[in-house]
């Protein structure tokens, strides 16, 4: 109730802004002036995107959409401006055995120490050898799940496409760990769908505008200008919207307003289609020249609609950024409704082996996604921008919470699976979390200048982020808290290759991203590396070189990408055709690259469950302790294998046709 | 002694030197009012004649060499107007007198001193002043070229197959241009303040049409010390970012058009960016007229009646205007970096408006390249809010690139209408608060 009543109360918030606005108008004469004619476009088009992958693929997206953007003003300092967008994503109806109400099978999961009496090298689902009617069994306990509720059917490896095995190079012929995930929309198939965060059905994914949020109004604002005499102006922009910070193209440095939609299309469709609009209140005070500043102004905003996460796609769909949604639908299945873990228990025996292990309900997994609505969830942030002696900067600061889930192991009521009964205790170093989206602060700035011997432009964008979270298997919640720095240089520069073109220039675009997290923690533990995943230092390398033929109508491009830690590359070249002012075609191909040898400690070798989890050779094993380091590709290589890397097996062919009005 | 002796010298050196190059009185009334007494005429092209494919050879001398080519092919024939006199703001004029001889050249291409507002240089260029060159580039730079400020709204660019006349794509845009410096006529005089940076002249475009570039906005800083690179800005719709233009983007295609920034009202850079050589003053035909006595264009109906200047003939890349005979400056300008896409422009500067409406481009081979024109119309006889103006408005524009066979020709609703053109519209964080 308490709920409602926020919500009712935060839409009355634009509203009043609105009336606000209006008001003001009214004072300055706006009132007066005639409803100009609606200023009307949009595009209607298809986009097709097919994979050839190791793992789902074929028709991976065939998205048929319908934007109109309108925006209609009344004299020079009011406008009602929006974005209307509505889409049907077909891949569900036509490629459903992938993607749709069909997707996913039974599976077996690796059980590497299965060579003889324990089993074989694997297992079918549900039916590991470390299951409770197993003698010898330590505790006896409540290892196992109930196939009825959860089974064999609808599922699809973790990890499967881009990884041979499951790795444990740190101790081979141990393996690693790996489990399944549901593949199915949330109508066909609830496993693993969490209430507020990934429970889409399959309307939801054809239809992905159509939902509850009202997403097909995609923008609806009001903007309002004051403008004084002295040349200052007053601006007012108030409804769903976009605000853009920063400088740099594919990186989101200072760009963190609105948070993003990954499932569309990974990182690779244009930040302003996949951004999602959120109801700002958005004010500027536009000084103009004053002082030493050619321009100077300041601007502050109050993001009213209830938080928002970055949608990162959830468990089967075509596109899911770091595989996250498919780990977390996968994890959220094991502590629902259990789950077999590849090569996870010692063998019962003593000897050094590591068998499938079948947990049960309320084990390990994810627990919940505590998604945040509440007043004090809502961001606030403010900018000064202008321009100095030529360059041009900002300064930005924003409180907001942070739109990528963090996992934390703190307060999770668990049952010890070597125990009968029902504990329901925190357990430190249990792999079992709820997914959390943490207040953040960031501070920043950019700047932009030409350097005019070398005739190129410069970008730079520099951030720092208090208190994000990491996973780190060294804390018992297995997270803790870092300051982060990020950083980008962009370098622009019209360059003739006079043998390609000579009348027209190529654009070189490039860019270097950076990241520093200040409290890294990361050490060598008695079998491999534990603490956070993450590196340190990482840095991603973008360039762009875009051609132009045939008076801009015809553009060549192609656009690379290489992450220095992942050891994983991209390169998409394209083909852009506008064959008139209305048709454009676009045929494009997402090549990947990389290495698969991105793996971390996965924490089996933590001792959550004294005596039972104590790790040979035993030391002090009556209380808890981390992980030893024993690791594989999952589930934390991810965070090393970035979004590149995870997704290196996703080769696609594309081709967009749109028409334009 | 000997050392007094040299200095009182050189000081009578310059004094001589100075009063041989002082402008006077009349020398102002002559540039401004060239046809007040007099009239430019050629054997057999009386007002209302035709020049045509037919008789081209008879007035090969009143056209260049180009235009010459495009009559000879067939591709136009040029209907002669009357010479009118383009009669310039009186304010201009009148600051021009006021500040007569006040203005040097200074020691680097591209320094002025002592320049306050007007024409700077009213005298007849002399084809033996080596400076002639630079001094007709300063008085183009400081021209009353659309005024204190000026708005080109809308402003139709289309792209034509010039051997087809296939239109490939059609862009509209709005068009602004401020004066922050050196302003005669509309508050606040003589400069907007404050002006920190020490801008001369702010342009911004934005382009409304068609969608894949629909929001896009330029916004060039020209500043008032021509030693310091233009700044410039693009805000691209799709990414509503604003990104800083390299200088390189400015001698560019703009938009895949057949114009780069730099061609942008006959030349839009730097005086010292180039080498400014005078070549001599003639009588040439040039697209000037009345916009309202021309068959206008049924494109593009606008609410208040106003038509654009309509386009026809080879490619439907030429303007179906009148020319008028007039005195024209002729002006070489050779880019300073090699790097430059082009090795020389040839411009016909308007004597009375220090107009360009007609430039030859050549490329960096020394090829011929594009042939450039910019009509002007009388503001007279234009919209009625431009009536008076003292202002003569660029009006339609084509470029045809001779090698590419193409061209890009642009219909203007120029109004010279401060309302439409405040301050804070030529400053980036504009292009981020009205961006869409």
């Amino acid at each position: 109730m308490a709920i409602i009543k926020t919500n009712a109360t935060r839409r009355c918030v634009p509203a009043t802004v609105v009336a606000l606005a209006l008001l003001m108008a009214q004072a300055d004469g706006v009132q007066a002036q005639e409803w100009e004619d609606w200023d009307v476009a949009g595009f209607a088009e298809a986009v097709n995107h097919w994979r050839d992958s190791d793992g789902p693929d074929g028709l991976v997206k065939q998205r048929n959409t319908l934007q109109i953007e309108w925006s209609r003003s009344r004299g020079p300092g009011l406008s009602v401006s929006g974005v209307l967008r509505g889409s049907y994503d077909s891949v569900y109806d036509f490629n459903d055995s992938e993607f749709g109400s069909d997707a996913g099978g039974s599976v077996t999961i690796e059980n590497a120490g299965g060579t003889g009496i324990f089993g074989p090298e694997r297992v079918p689902w549900g039916q590991s050898i470390i299951n409770s009617p197993l003698p010898g069994l330590p505790g006896g306990g409540g290892f196992g799940f109930n196939l009825n509720q959860n089974p064999n059917e609808g599922l699809i490896l973790l990890g499967d496409d881009i990884n041979t095995g499951t790795g444990g190079n740190f101790l081979p012929g141990f393996g690693g760990v790996q489990l399944a995930y549901p593949a199915q929309p949330c109508d066909d198939d609830k496993r693993g769908c969490i209430g507020s965060y990934m429970n889409k059905d399959e309307g939801d994914l054809k239809f992905p505008e159509f939902n509850d949020k009202l997403d097909f109004i995609r923008e609806l604002y009001v903007d309002y200008e004051h403008a004084f005499e002295s040349g200052r102006a007053f601006n007012l922009r108030v409804g769903r919207q976009q605000v853009i910070w920063g400088r740099t193209d594919l990186f989101r440095v200072l760009d963190v307003v609105n948070p993003v939609d990954y499932s569309r299309h990974n990182i690779y469709d244009e930040l302003e289609d996949i951004r999602i609009p959120m109801g700002i209140l958005n004010a500027e005070y536009r000084m103009g020249g004053v002082g030493a500043f050619d321009d100077l102004n300041f601007q502050g905003l109050w993001n009213f609609e209830p938080f928002r996460p970055n949608d990162l796609g959830q468990g089967g769909q075509p596109y899911s950024i770091l595989q996250a949604g498919n780990f977390f639908r996968a994890f959220n299945n094991c502590w629902d409704n259990g789950c077999t873990v590849a090569n996870f228990a010692p063998a019962p025996d003593g000897s050094p082996a590591l068998l499938a292990t079948d947990f049960g309900p309320n084990q390990i997994g994810i627990r919940d996604a505590d998604v945040p609505d509440d007043w004090g969830d809502t961001a606030i942030g403010g900018r000064i921008e202008g321009v100095f002696k030529g360059v041009g900067f900002s300064l930005n600061a924003l409180s907001y919470r942070a739109q990528l889930p963090t996992l934390s192991g703190r307060n999770i009521e668990s049952d010890n699976p070597f125990t009968a009964e029902v504990e329901s205790q925190d357990y430190p170093y249990l792999i079992a979390f709820d997914i959390k989206f943490p207040r953040l602060f960031m501070v920043g700035g950019s700047a932009d200048f030409y350097v005019d011997p070398i005739k190129s432009a410069f970008r730079v964008e520099m951030t720092h982020t208090q208190d994000e979270e990491f996973a780190n298997t060294l804390n018992p919640d297995l997270y803790s808290e870092s300051d982060v720095l990020r950083w980008v240089l962009g370098w622009d520069r019209p360059t003739f290759i006079p043998f390609l073109n000579k009348t027209r220039s190529f654009l070189f675009s490039a860019q270097v991203f950076g990241q520093h997290i200040l409290d890294h923690e990361k050490e060598s533990g008695p079998i491999g590396p534990r603490g956070i995943p993450d590196f340190e230092n990482n840095y991603i390398a973008t360039l762009l070189i875009n051609g132009f033929y045939k008076a801009d109508r015809i553009q060549p491009r192609v656009i690379t990408a290489y992450d220095t830690g992942a050891k994983a590359g991209v390169v998409s070249p394209q083909f852009d055709w506008l064959l008139t002012d209305h048709w454009r075609l676009i045929a494009q191909g997402n090549f990947k690259w990389g290495e698969d040898d991105q793996q971390f400690d996965d924490n089996r070798t933590a001792n959550p469950f004294p005596p039972f989890t104590c790790p040979p050779p035993a030391p002090g094993c009556d209380f808890n302790s981390p992980s030893l380091g024993l690791g594989g590709y999952e589930p934390l290589g991810r965070f090393q294998q970035g979004p590149i890397g995870m997704a290196q097996e996703e080769n696609e062919y594309q081709l967009t046709i749109r028409y334009q009005f | 002694m000997n050392r007094l002796l040299t200095t009182f010298a050189a000081l009578a050196m310059a004094l001589a030197a100075s009063l041989a190059s002082a402008a006077t009185p009349e020398d102002v009334e002559n540039s401004f009012f060239p046809y007040r007494n007099w009239t430019p005429e050629f054997p057999g092209l009386p007002p209302g004649s035709v020049v045509n494919q037919s008789n081209i050879e008879q007035f090969k001398d009143v056209v260049d060499f180009m235009m010459y080519d495009h009559i000879k092919q067939g591709w136009y024939e040029i209907k002669v107007g009357e010479t009118t006199s383009f009669d310039l703001h009186p304010n201009y004029v009148q600051a021009t007198r006021d500040h007569l001889n006040e203005t040097t050249l200074g020691e680097k291409v591209g320094e002025i001193n002592n320049f306050v507002a007007g024409r700077p240089f009213p005298e007849e260029p002399d084809i033996n002043d080596p400076q002639a060159g630079l001094k007709i580039a300063w008085n183009y730079k400081y021209g009353y070229n659309w005024g204190d400020n000026a708005a080109i709204a809308p402003f139709y660019w289309k792209f034509r197959d010039l051997e087809s006349g296939k239109i490939e794509r059609t862009i509209k845009f709005n068009f602004h241009f401020l004066n922050f410096m050196h302003r005669v006529n509309q508050a606040p005089l003589p400069s907007v303040e404050p002006n920190p940076g020490q801008l001369f002249r702010g342009i911004y475009v934005i382009a409304n049409e068609p969608f894949d570039i629909k929001n896009t906005q330029l916004l060039i800083h020209r500043y008032e010390n021509d030693l310091e690179r233009d700044d410039a800005w693009l805000y691209l719709g799709f990414q509503r970012r604003v990104r800083r233009l390299p200088a390189g983007q400015i001698t560019d295609s703009f938009l895949g058009s057949d114009l780069m920034i730099e061609d942008f009202e006959g030349y839009n850079g730097r005086i010292s960016d180039m080498n400014w050589t005078y070549k001599g003053t003639q009588n040439v035909l040039l697209p000037f007229y009345n916009h309202n006595d021309m068959p206008l264009s049924e494109d593009h109906p606008e609410k208040d009646g106003y038509k654009f200047i309509d386009f026809g003939n080879q490619g439907g890349c030429f303007a179906q205007v009148t020319w008028q005979l007039r005195k024209a400056h002729i002006l070489e300008s050779d880019p300073v970096d090699p790097n430059h896409p082009i090795s020389k422009r040839v411009h016909y500067i308007d004597a009375q408006t220090y107009t360009i409406p007609r430039t030859l481009i050549y490329d960096r081979k020394g090829d011929f390249w594009k042939s450039w024109f910019i009509c002007q119309a009388h503001p007279d006889h234009h919209l009625a809010k431009n009536k008076g103006t003292g202002v003569s408005i660029d009006d339609c524009f084509t470029m045809i690139d001779m090698q590419a066979k193409h061209c890009t020709t642009g219909q203007f609703k120029g109004q010279l209408d401060p309302e439409m053109n405040p301050q804070r519209l030529f400053r980036v964080q504009n292009m981020r608060t009205t961006g869409r």
